[in-house]
């Protein structure tokens, strides 16, 4: 352990790219801000993977690196449907897992809102539809919001959930 | 155990229109059967080869031929609402079939019986961002007997999808079969491609490919060197790991225009800078240096790793287990050490004997360090010459390629340029079948230790 912390105090803050900190630092604030507002300063995400080619999914594990660190937000990725407040979902909604997916959905307690991610759901990524796919996700769910992008990259997303937590402002559950 | 036994690769029928041929690949040569059509039948041979039955299920499920002597005949793609007697990979089954929802057929999974044996049933989607499959215990208080993997939840129709496209079609689909191990994915493409132009790739084009290979396998690692800690509760390796993983993802971007490398191989190689490259690289080999040196200080961790998840080498071999998880006992198998660029620069396969957590751990660790030797030979070797698919082809190739997860087999039956027969065995697909091995002498609070040591990809077994 004392490895670490020699290393923890001979590096102390690392910023790579500046340009990059410094939005970050803009979203972050503002990500704050709308979480505080809508979700009384805590957001938890139910994320679902539908049929993904997993990169979606390693792109929304990266928020939690160091770099991005949402979780300091306020925004923590949930374990079970019913402490969540919103399904972020992504994959092409597969024939095998369009019943579990209404399953968690329905777990959710209202108000809740389903986040698309990725193009998968949308049908946008270069997949054609075949008889195992069911996306649109539209035709099945509720959607408040669509983070494009395949995958988005972490940034991405964060701005995603900006421009939904925005959206609310507007838009009622 | 039979060391000279065989290793069964692949198991897959193709649909001739008068009657099925079953293709049966070992590493020793391709056997192929005919099956008439009017009565599908064939013999299995689960019982000598155990990874054949997924292959052999899966087989009834896309072509409903019936395995004789079969132990296990369920169904596996096809869960409990598929409509009946429905076989996609038959040729006069429509892909745009919308398939309608059938009675509900319950699934019997494998369980022991005995005095206060319990089941417990984890999925299809789990605590945490992670891929949704199921896994079925059966426990004796914490002690885990046995642990059936059920999958196929991501079932996409891939294989189906891309018959009677061009390879340059199927290139972006190729690439997002399994996002962890795209580059690998789009590599095999190439190399079908080649083959059926009867060409191989120059040494330019082989090294660049490789070098952007060996970072997927960067990225991959330094992954599971964070993960696999963080579910023994040592979080902090997650947040060091997974900051190196994100810096690899930048430097693909850099390289590729994208974190994952989406597309890079079929597309014009972008202007790089290969200093600043081999600047990276040898900060990275600090990194996995420094990592290595605190992480062995950590008895607690090793306490947790140590004769944890044991898969014995007979079990590897009798499984025809592939990438770290055979190497991780004692299976010298990697695809690179037939690759002359690998050869000719240095490659050495990593292994270790003890087969548990730690072995698998250390196998990460090792071959982080070597893909980045690997990539400073590689660097100078690079070419920009840019790789074009070809509009030829008639026949069937095949091709092999090391991913961040073991041995990637892809077959393709090729007709006057497009897809006849697209046939992908992602590595985690037998090395799936393996992991319950894994589980007899261990309590189920390391199931997830153990299973994110062996890192498998739900995306890529499931298609
Ligand atoms: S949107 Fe792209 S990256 Fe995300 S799961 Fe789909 S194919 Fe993968």
């Amino acid at each position: 352990m004392l490895t670490y912390w020699q290393k923890r105090f001979r590096t102390g803050v690392l910023t790579e790219r500046p340009e990059f900190d410094e939005r970050m630092k803009v979203l972050r604030k503002r990500l704050k801000k709308g979480i505080a507002k809508h979700f009384a300063g805590s957001l938890a995400i139910r994320m679902v993977d539908s049929g993904s080619c997993n990169a979606c999914e390693a792109e929304c594990n990266a928020l939690s690196n160091p770099y991005y660190d949402l979780e300091r937000l306020g925004i923590r990725f949930v374990a079970s449907p019913r402490h969540a407040d919103v399904m972020l979902l992504s994959g092409v909604l597969t024939f095998n897992m369009l019943p579990h997916v209404l399953d968690a959905w329905e777990q959710i307690p209202e108000p809740k809102w389903c986040i698309t991610l990725g193009d998968c759901p949308v049908m946008e990524a270069p997949f054609t539809r075949t008889f195992a796919i069911e996306a649109p996700a539209a035709e099945h769910l509720p959607i408040t919001h669509h983070i494009p992008g395949c995958p988005p990259s972490p940034d991405r997303i964060i701005e995603g959930l900006l421009e939904f937590l925005e959206k609310l402002d507007t838009v009622k559950s | 155990m039979n060391e000279s036994k065989k290793r069964l690769i692949a198991r897959y029928a193709v649909d001739r229109g008068e009657d099925f041929e079953l293709i049966t690949r070992f590493d020793d040569g391709t056997i192929r059967e005919r099956v008439s059509k009017e009565d599908p039948r064939a013999a299995s041979i689960m019982p000598r080869y155990p990874a054949a039955i997924w292959f052999e299920r899966k087989i009834r499920d896309d072509f409903g031929i019936r395995f004789e002597g079969a132990f296990d005949q369920r169904p596996l793609l096809h869960h409990e609402r598929w409509p009946r007697d429905l076989h996609p990979m038959r040729r006069d089954f429509d892909v745009h079939t919308v398939l309608e929802l059938s009675d509900y057929r319950p699934y019997r999974y494998e369980a022991i019986g005995g005095d206060g044996v319990f089941e417990v049933a984890v999925g299809p989607i789990h605590a945490g961002i992670i891929e949704p499959g199921h896994f079925q215990f059966s426990q004796a208080g914490e002690d885990m007997l046995h642990q059936e993997v059920r999958h196929f939840y991501k079932y996409r129709g891939i294989e189906k999808m891309l018959e009677g496209k061009t390879l340059a079609e199927a290139a972006p689909v190729v690439a997002r079969i399994s996002g962890n191990e795209s580059v690998a994915a789009q590599i095999a493409l190439a190399r079908i491609a080649e083959a059926a132009a009867g060409e191989e790739a120059e040494t330019g084009i082989a090294a660049r490919r490789a070098l952007l290979l060996e970072s997927e396998r960067l990225a991959h690692h330094w992954t599971d060197l964070g993960f696999i800690p963080n579910d023994a509760g040592f979080a902090a390796a997650l947040a060091y790991a997974s900051a190196r993983a994100e810096e690899v993802r930048r430097w693909m971007a850099e390289l590729t225009g994208h974190r994952f490398a989406f597309d890079a191989i079929a597309s014009k190689p972008r202007p790089w800078n290969p200093d600043q490259i081999l600047r990276r690289i040898a900060g990275m080999r600090e990194a996995i240096d420094w990592f290595e040196n605190w992480i062995v200080g950590i008895p607690s961790l090793w306490d947790r790793m140590d004769t944890t998840g044991i898969l014995p080498r007979s079990d590897a071999l009798r499984y025809g287990c592939v990438g770290v998880v055979a190497r991780a006992s004692g299976v010298a198998l990697d695809v690179r050490a037939s690759e002359a660029l690998y050869t000719h620069n240095g490659f050495a396969i990593q292994s270790e004997e003890s087969g548990d957590v730690a072995a698998r751990f250390k196998v990460r660790i090792a071959e982080l360090r070597h893909s980045l030797e690997l990539m400073e030979r590689f660097v100078p070797l690079c070419s920009e010459a840019p790789f074009v698919f070809t509009e030829k082809g008639e026949g069937a190739f095949e091709s092999f390629v090391e991913s961040s997860l073991g041995e990637l087999y892809l077959a393709v039956e090729m007709e006057e340029g497009r897809i006849r027969r697209f046939f992908f065995r992602d590595p985690s697909f037998v090395n799936w079948q393996a992991l319950h091995r894994m589980m007899p002498g261990n309590i189920i609070a390391d199931f997830p230790l153990i299973n994110k040591s062996c890192d498998l990809s739900y995306a890529g077994n499931d298609l």
